[in-house]
């Protein structure tokens, strides 16, 4: 049972603040992901989870187990380097037994866990391999038997997949939450890209400058960015300014480029200005005479420039007010969209978050 | 106070560290400094032993003639070296690989021996000097000024080259290619960019070439006759023929030292505001030359190379020939090694002891030092590096004299055995130690230790188990060539040997004041040996690290 509560770590290195004041908790076996832009302190705070990076304050425990004063040695936590960190010395086999010698497990205990852990990687094959014959896919694999064959309370990776090339990523990163799931151990992943994050997390935590802007499901976090700096960096977003006109039903009336808009009620009085997010994928482009569902909004937009990219139609387009609206088309039936076009677009007002201002 | 990971470890050894060279460095020194404010009884501060040696004609010029050689031997080495650096970087040469590996030899040949070497041929009674008298030629005289800036240049050339090499190896040649774009000749681009790059380079190596001659006292001892010098003279104050007069050789040796630090903070201020590493991926290619170009190239750096290894050649030679007392016959015979051999086997033996556990010494106190300040940066560990690099601008001479006068007598007599002897290697070869250790601690990544002690392994034991291993060839390689240089060091040895712990060094320097010129060359060969031969075993080793254990 290793849940990881983190109270109140704060790390400073001179002028600049890496960790503020960060608190979470993180459950048992849970696979958690730290996400933020470069310098946003992700790998700060993990270094300090494994004893790498001193606590200028604050707490973290394992379970009730206090651990930000034990060595890094003594932490029983499982990490995985960026540049896998094999040992170039040692062949695959000794790699991986590393861990196991310095905790003293029987010499055939060890053969017997080495193999039942390369053969988690499907490197069943690769002992006597030394690492310089293995290729990038491989040696991450060796890093993740060697993390896991000491069973570590807590799993720690950092940004383990970002010296793969893009296609072996999706299909490490698919591993990688197969292989957390079906030993049921807690992971903490840091990375920057948002759609990693977002494709293996229970829960992601999205940093910016050493603080934390959101804690939540990909979903939530996707879906119901709290800031617009969460919006944006989950993908691309229409952050439109405008303001309450009044209510319309059970939706709030917004004018924000010349346009109205339709949104969810929230607590905001009419009159005052609002920030709000609207997905271009959210968007559907509503054909002549053809009427939207019920309870959505319509607008309409003047195509600027538009991306054909095979799977997606990206539209960039001008509200009334010239304010620029992006439209992401899913392979739509009909033909990409001339400039000069007007559109007519319609879309969920449930899709339409309003982030907090920051 | 927080400490970090690993904090036991790195405490245990910053505090050794600083404990070992504060008592066998630090102190030892400072009592040199003391001993020159102290008068004659010990007792009473006074400024007169500065006032006496300050009014003295002859010391003043002691510190005018080191200073002087120094900066002339800088300036021509430097002027010899750079050009061959950059013709073995970027001009097509004929031999390249055998001028690179001939001309590392210098560096570990004891220069001491070169000027022996020189003294034998061109000397008074040298024998090529004897031959061109009997042919009656006329031969000038090689003694002080010309022939001890000859045989820097000869012997401390590589400090240059090597450097520099390096440095015009990592020029990227897309900055050529850049400033030639906008105009400049392939001459102007080279001097305007390629050069200004590589000048750091060439200047630190510079500056190793300066502190070597001023603490240097085999090469003056030989060669100066009565020109006097710095280091010979602080010997010769302390050792005293007539009576010892530790305060004056103190002053001497304040001097020395000071003139070393002062050269090394100017040259810190002046390649700390220059950072000019452009970091190139591949060398830059080879300068396309005309033939009569490339033979001149090829020929001035086969010059300069076969000349700095000619005198040991000579000697070896020699020491196979037969002398009656001075005189040279032409026979080869092994007579001299007999002789030598008969005598009695026990420097060669002191020599081999002393050196190998010198060199165990300065890897077990230098490479954990080395590793703690490249991978722990605190001011604690910042002020170990200061510490632990100092010993590098102390000459030796100072360092035997601040030994036996510390360790002489007191709460700790160390002085007429085997250890002090040991001690004082250890503590001049350290910043040696230190820096090469470091230098391959940055080839290594740090994650790699952290991978050892994630998975358990504590910070001590990740080092002997992980990162020793992985420093193995360096740590060998510094330590043969710790060796080395133990087996030829001097200005230390002659203070501090005592009864039956002559070394070969020691027994060549009292045949320079008799008459023994074969048993001289005999010794001389077998130092030659004793550092040619180790050199040519880990050569792929150096070439493996690209020389930055040198
Ligand atoms: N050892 C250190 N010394 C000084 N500053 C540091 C150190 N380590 C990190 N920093 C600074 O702390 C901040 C956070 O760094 P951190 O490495 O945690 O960022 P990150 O979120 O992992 O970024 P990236 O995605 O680029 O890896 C940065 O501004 C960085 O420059
Ligand atoms: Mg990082």
């Amino acid at each position: 049972m290793t849940a990881v509560a983190i109270e109140g770590v704060s790390r400073a290195f001179g002028a600049v603040q890496a960790v503020a004041a960060i608190s979470l908790d993180i459950r048992d076996g849970e696979f958690f992901t730290l996400l933020g832009p470069s310098g946003c302190g992700k790998t700060t705070l993990l270094r300090m989870i494994a004893g790498f990076c001193e606590l200028d304050c604050g707490v973290i425990r394992f379970g009730d187990k206090r651990i930000d004063t034990l060595a890094a040695h003594r932490r029983n936590t499982g990490m995985v380097f960026q540049n896998y960190a094999i040992f170039p010395n040692l062949n695959v086999g000794a790699n991986v037994a590393y861990g196991l010698r310095a905790r003293k497990v029987a010499t055939a205990r060890i053969a017997e866990r080495v193999r039942s852990a390369l053969k988690l990687v499907h490197l069943e094959d690769y002992e006597a391999r030394w690492p310089h014959q293995l290729s990038g896919g491989q040696l991450q694999r060796v890093a993740i038997a060697r993390a896991l064959v000491i069973e570590p309370e807590v799993l720690l990776l950092d940004e383990p997949l970002s010296n793969l090339d893009a296609q072996l990523r999706v299909e490490m990163r698919g591993e990688i939450r197969q292989l957390q799931q079906s030993l049921g151990i807690t992971a903490i992943y840091v990375t920057h890209d948002q759609e990693e994050a977002l494709a293996i997390s229970d829960r992601i935590a999205v940093m910016r400058a050493g603080r934390l802007e959101q804690v939540g499901t990909p979903d939530s976090i996707y879906r119901n960015s709290a800031t617009p700096f969460v919006a944006q960096f989950m993908g691309i977003t229409n952050l439109l300014e405008g303001k309450v006109l009044g209510h319309e039903g059970a939706h709030l009336v917004v004018e924000a480029g010349a346009t109205r808009f339709r949104i969810e009620s929230v607590a905001i009085a009419p009159g005052e200005a609002i920030t709000f997010s609207l997905r271009p994928e959210a968007l559907r482009v509503l054909g002549a005479g053809e009427a939207p569902p019920p309870d959505w909004g319509v607008i309409e937009a003047q195509v600027a420039r538009a991306e054909f990219l095979g799977t997606l139609t990206r539209i960039e387009a001008h509200l009334p007010d010239a304010t620029m609206l992006r439209i992401a088309l899913l392979d739509q039936t009909i033909e990409t969209p001339a400039a000069g076009q007007t559109l007519s677009l319609c879309y969920d007002p449930r899709r339409v978050s309003v982030p907090e201002r920051s | 106070m927080k400490f970090g990971a690993g904090a036991g470890f790195r405490i245990t050894v910053t505090v050794f560290g600083l404990l070992f060279l504060g008592l066998f460095f630090l102190y030892p020194v400072l009592r040199v400094f003391s001993a020159s404010f102290l008068d004659s009884s010990g007792a009473q501060l006074t400024l007169h032993n500065y006032a006496k040696v300050l009014s003295s004609a002859f010391y003043l010029d002691s510190m005018v003639n080191s200073l002087w050689i120094g900066v002339l031997a800088t300036v021509a080495t430097t002027l010899v070296a750079a050009p061959m650096a950059f013709a073995l970087a970027r001009l097509p040469l004929a031999g390249k690989t055998a001028l690179m590996a001939l001309s590392i030899l210098p560096l570990v040949l004891p220069s001491f021996v070169g000027a022996y070497a020189l003294l034998l041929l061109f000397g008074r009674a040298g024998i090529v000097t004897s031959g061109l008298h009997a042919l009656g030629i006329p031969f000038g005289s090689i003694y002080g000024t010309p022939g001890i800036v000859l045989v820097y240049v000869l012997t401390l050339y590589p400090f240059v080259l090597l450097p520099a090499l390096a440095g015009f190896k990592a020029v990227d040649v897309s900055v050529e290619e850049a400033s030639q774009n906008l105009g400049a000749s392939r001459w102007r681009s080279l001097r305007t960019v390629t050069v200004p790059i590589v000048m750091p380079a060439i200047l630190s190596g510079a500056l190793l070439v300066f502190i070597d001659t001023l603490e240097n006292f085999g090469v003056p001892f030989v060669l100066a006759e009565d020109m006097p010098i710095l280091a010979v003279e602080a010997y010769k104050l302390f050792v005293g023929e007539t009576d010892t007069n530790p305060g004056s050789a103190g002053v001497l040796g304040v001097l020395l030292v000071a003139s070393t630090a002062a050269v090394v903070m100017i040259q810190r201020r002046y390649l700390g505001r220059r950072r000019f590493a452009t970091g190139a991926r591949r060398s830059p290619p080879l300068i396309p030359l005309s033939r009569g170009f490339r033979a001149l190239a090829t020929a001035y750096c086969w010059t300069l190379v076969l000349a700095s290894l000619v005198p040991f050649f000579a000697v070896i030679v020699i020491s196979f020939l037969e002398f009656r007392g001075p005189v040279l016959h032409w026979h080869v015979s092994l007579d001299n090694y007999v002789e030598l051999f008969e005598r009695s086997l026990r420097p060669l033996q002191n020599t081999l002891f002393l050196s190998t556990l010198a060199a165990l010494g300065a890897a077990l106190l230098g490479v954990p030092i080395g590793y703690v300040v490249t991978r722990a940066r605190t001011r604690i560990t910042a002020l170990l590096d200061i510490v632990a690099t100092m010993p590098f601008a102390v000459a030796g001479t100072v360092l035997g004299i601040g030994m036996i006068i510390t360790f002489n007598s007191g709460w700790l007599v160390l002085t007429g055995g085997w250890f002090i002897l040991v001690l004082a290697y250890v503590v001049r070869k350290v910043p040696f130690s230190v820096r090469t250790s470091s230098a391959i601690l940055h080839q290594i990544d740090p994650s790699l230790e952290e991978a050892s002690i994630n998975l358990g392994v504590s910070p001590a034991m990740t080092f002997l188990r992980l990162t020793v291993p992985l420093m193995l060839g360096g740590i060998v390689g510094g330590m043969v060539l710790t060796w080395v240089s133990a087996a030829s060091e001097l200005s230390s040895t002659v203070l501090l040997y005592s009864g039956q712990w002559q070394t070969l060094t020691v027994v060549m320097f009292q045949a320079l004041e008799s008459t023994g010129a074969g048993l001289a060359a005999a010794t001389a060969s077998l130092l030659i040996f004793f550092t040619v031969v180790p050199i040519a075993l880990i050569y792929r080793l150096l070439r493996r690290y690209e020389m930055s254990l040198l």
